[in-house]
This record gives structure tokens, sequence and C-alpha cells, in this order.
């Protein structure tokens, strides 16, 4: 069953398209990972589907809702990780949970937290400030946000930037996770050897228009 | 039930956050200290034109301490792009807009009500029997102050020269807020009856209402938009 699907979608900043007759389909239980080099419009399509941002033209539908009306049942249901992790740097990593969580509405257990936190492998780090967090762990503790919120659409902008190998085996593990749960994945990426084990589809992005790509075929010389 | 659950969670945020960094607070008692010094300094030659200038001076501290407190509440969200975790909450953006003015007010509440002893001490007032009235004043005005301040705080938070155009986009509309509360403060300071200056009290409150009403309203245009 399609979970994201863009129809004609075009995004402008004045006389510059960003994005020009996008046309996706991610079904649950699949990710999908853009491709592209700086400045295709990967983020922007990103934000576009995480209802940030508004299409110039064309429409688009999250688990057939649609994308320029039905904005707060779309935004129940998913998660975007963001390069900015949303996190407040005077609160420490438990309180940034509970906040993030209580906003969308949900009231995780001290317990829950703590099991989110160790799988991530920073529960030593819970009562610490953000200030004081690395961009790795705040990586990682935006995916504890993600882990608790159990979405059924996963947002990824750059999921691997700043994680190490550690980290990037549990995002993996993540995304696996979420796709056995029958959620949709869609991701933009610049590293397809970390992206590949976890992706079912991909797509190049490039001067605002996207492609489709076999990832058998996958190398980083074709992506760039 | 969840509305009032966002409300609570953003008030509790900004105030935790305030109460380890200190960033606000601090800043405007800062500001409205040095306000308070030039004024008494400045009006230490002659008491009687202090006298009757003073309900102004108290506002034009007030106001423009506000002002630096309200720029704060958004631009503190632009750290992490918080604002788009905002804009991400799956609920009406009215309960975001409560929970800000909720802690805006608090902050600047606090600030008048530490600053007010300074001006009692500094222009010598006699407010003992008052000060209920003025307490009074102070809440209604500070009410419409964070109402229509933190609509404009999130307006102007993504404008480069947010710091620029924020008073000059939310002073005129708070005008009618500082001529209300600068009457009654005046009243109130001169001991008269309070018959005579209630109904500036009461322009306060409907004021407040429209304020707040029109802004919440308004809100969930400017976080989508």
């Amino acid at each position: 069953m399609t979970a994201i699907s863009c129809h004609d979608l075009s995004k402008s900043y004045g006389h510059y398209q960003v994005l020009h007759g996008i046309r996706l389909t991610v079904k649950k239980g699949e990710c999908f990972a853009l491709f592209g080099p700086n400045g295709a419009g990967k983020t922007t399509l990103l934000k576009i589907l995480a209802t940030l941002q508004r299409p110039s033209e064309g429409r688009y539908e999250i688990l057939g809702l649609d994308g320029l009306k039905e904005r707060e049942s779309i935004r129940a249901n998913l998660v975007f990780l963001a390069h900015g992790a949303h996190l407040y740097d005077d609160l420490n990593a438990k309180e940034n949970l509970q906040f993030a969580l209580a906003l969308r509405g949900q009231t995780p257990t001290p317990r829950d937290i703590k099991l989110a936190l160790d799988r991530v492998a920073i529960g030593a780090f819970a009562e610490m400030k953000v200030r004081h967090f690395s961009a790795g762990m705040k990586k990682r503790l935006a995916l504890a946000k993600a882990i608790l919120a159990k979405p059924k659409i996963l947002l990824l902008d750059e999921p691997f930037t700043a994680l190490d190998a550690a980290g990037t085996e549990i995002m993996r593990a993540y995304i696996r996770e979420r796709l056995a749960e029958e959620s949709a994945v869609l991701m933009s990426t610049h590293d397809h050897d970390k992206a590949r084990p976890v992706i079912s589809r991909a797509g190049m992005l490039r001067q605002g228009t996207l492609r489709e790509i076999s990832i058998e075929t996958l190398k980083a010389d074709d992506l760039f | 039930m969840t509305f009032f659950n966002v409300i609570r969670w953003i008030v509790w945020k900004d105030l935790i956050t305030e109460l380890r960094s200190r960033e606000t607070i601090s800043s405007m008692a800062f500001f409205a200290l040095i306000v308070i010094l030039i004024f008494s300094f400045s009006f230490s030659m002659d008491q009687q034109a202090a006298q009757e200038v003073i309900a102004g001076i108290i506002w034009v501290a007030f106001a423009f301490t506000g002002i630096i407190g309200l720029g704060k509440s958004f631009s503190t969200e632009l750290q992490n792009d918080c604002l788009e975790a905002l804009q991400l909450v799956p609920q009406s953006k009215g309960a975001i807009y409560l929970g800000k003015v909720v802690a805006n007010f608090s902050f600047i509440f606090v600030v008048e009500i530490l600053l007010f002893p300074m001006f009692v001490i500094f222009f010598n007032l006699d407010v003992v029997e008052e000060i209920s009235l003025l307490l009074l004043i102070f809440f209604l005005a500070t009410v419409g102050l964070s109402a229509v301040g933190t609509l404009f705080s999130a307006l102007t938070v993504q404008i480069r020269a947010r710091e620029v155009m924020l008073p000059i986009l939310l002073l005129p509309l708070v005008v009618p807020v500082m001529i209300a509360a600068v009457e009654a403060t005046k009243g109130a300071l001169n001991g008269d009856p309070l018959t005579m200056y209630s109904q500036w009290l009461e322009l306060l409150a409907v004021f407040d209402v429209i304020f707040t009403v029109v802004s919440f309203w308004m809100f969930e245009f400017v976080m989508e938009n």
C-alpha cells in the first residue's frame, strides 16, 4: 500500500526553481533513498513532505492524507530527523525526550526513556545538558526521539552524518525495525555505502528533477 | 486534554531553560535598571517634575524591557532548528501560542515586580495604600503586551533584522495599552479615587481580551507560513 505519493511537485524560491515536477511513490515497508549533489533539492523535498514547506505546484499524499489540507493528521504519523536535531541545549537528554514526546501527545514512562537512550548508547548521559553533546550524540538523541515516537512515516535528512560506525549500525537497525513494522522511510544521503544495506529503492535528484536508479548497480561514481 | 498539556509543557520548557541560562531575565533587568538610573539622575533636582512623569517613566522602562524578553522568546527556538519542531507539533498552534504568552508574561511580570521597588526608592514614591491596585494595573498591561508581543515575536523571528523590526511593529500596536496603563498608574500613584481612573482598567481588560483572541487566531497562520 502506498505511504507517500507526490504528483508533479514543484518548488520555486523567486525565480529559482528547486524542484521540478517530482513524481514519487513510496510504499509501506519500503525505504527510498534520495541521492544528489548539494543544492539538488533533497532537503526541500523532505521539508515539503514533512509539511514544513508548501509546494509551489503539485500535490502530495501521506498515508492517503492530503499534504496541503490534512497537515496535523500527517504530523501525528510522521517523524522528520533533520540536520538541526530539534533539541534544546539547556535541557538534558531525558528532558528533551519528555518534551518532544509530550508535544506529540505521547507520555513515555521513565523506563521507556531509559531503554531508548540505552539503545542509542547514550544512557550514561541522560542527565547531561545537550549543550555539552557532540554532533554525533545529538544525532543519537534525535534517533531516540524517533524510537519512542514509532512513526508510520520516517523522513531522514542525511541520517548517517556525524555518526560513527556503531552509531551508523544503530541507525540502520532502527530503519530495519521501522520497515518491519510497515513504516515507510524516505532519506536523503550522500553516503551510499552506509545507506545501501537498508534501502529498497533509490532516486537521483539533479537540478530539481528526480530519476529512479537501480540499487543493484549503485556505485559512488555514478551518483555525483 | 492534549491542548492544555502542550501549553503546560511549553511553559515548563521556557521557564526551566530560563532558570538555567538566566539570559532573558538578566538582560531585561539590566536594561531596566539603566533606564531607572538615567531617569532618576535626570529628575534628581526636580522632584515635582518627576512626580508628574513617573507613570510614563515606569511604562517606558517596562515596555522596552518587555520587548527585550519578547524578542528572545522565539529567537531561542532557532537553536538546533527547534522552531521546525514546534511547527511539526500535531496540535493546534494556539496551544503553543498560549504557552509562550504565559511564559513571556511570567518573565516580564517578575522583572516588573523586582524593579518597581527601585522606582519607589529612587523617586520617593508612597505606594503602600495603592500597591494592590498598582499590581492589578501591571498585571493587566503586561497581559496585553505579552499577548500581542508573542505573536510579533513569532512573526519576526525569521527576519534578519528582527531586533529592529519587533519594536517597530509592536510599539504602535500596544500604544492603547500603554496609554491606559500610564493613565491608570498615574491615578493610583496620585491617590485618586478608583472611580476616577477605573475606565482605564476596564480598557486594559478589553484590550487584553481582544489582543489575546486575535493573536491566538493569527498565530496558526504565522506558524504555518
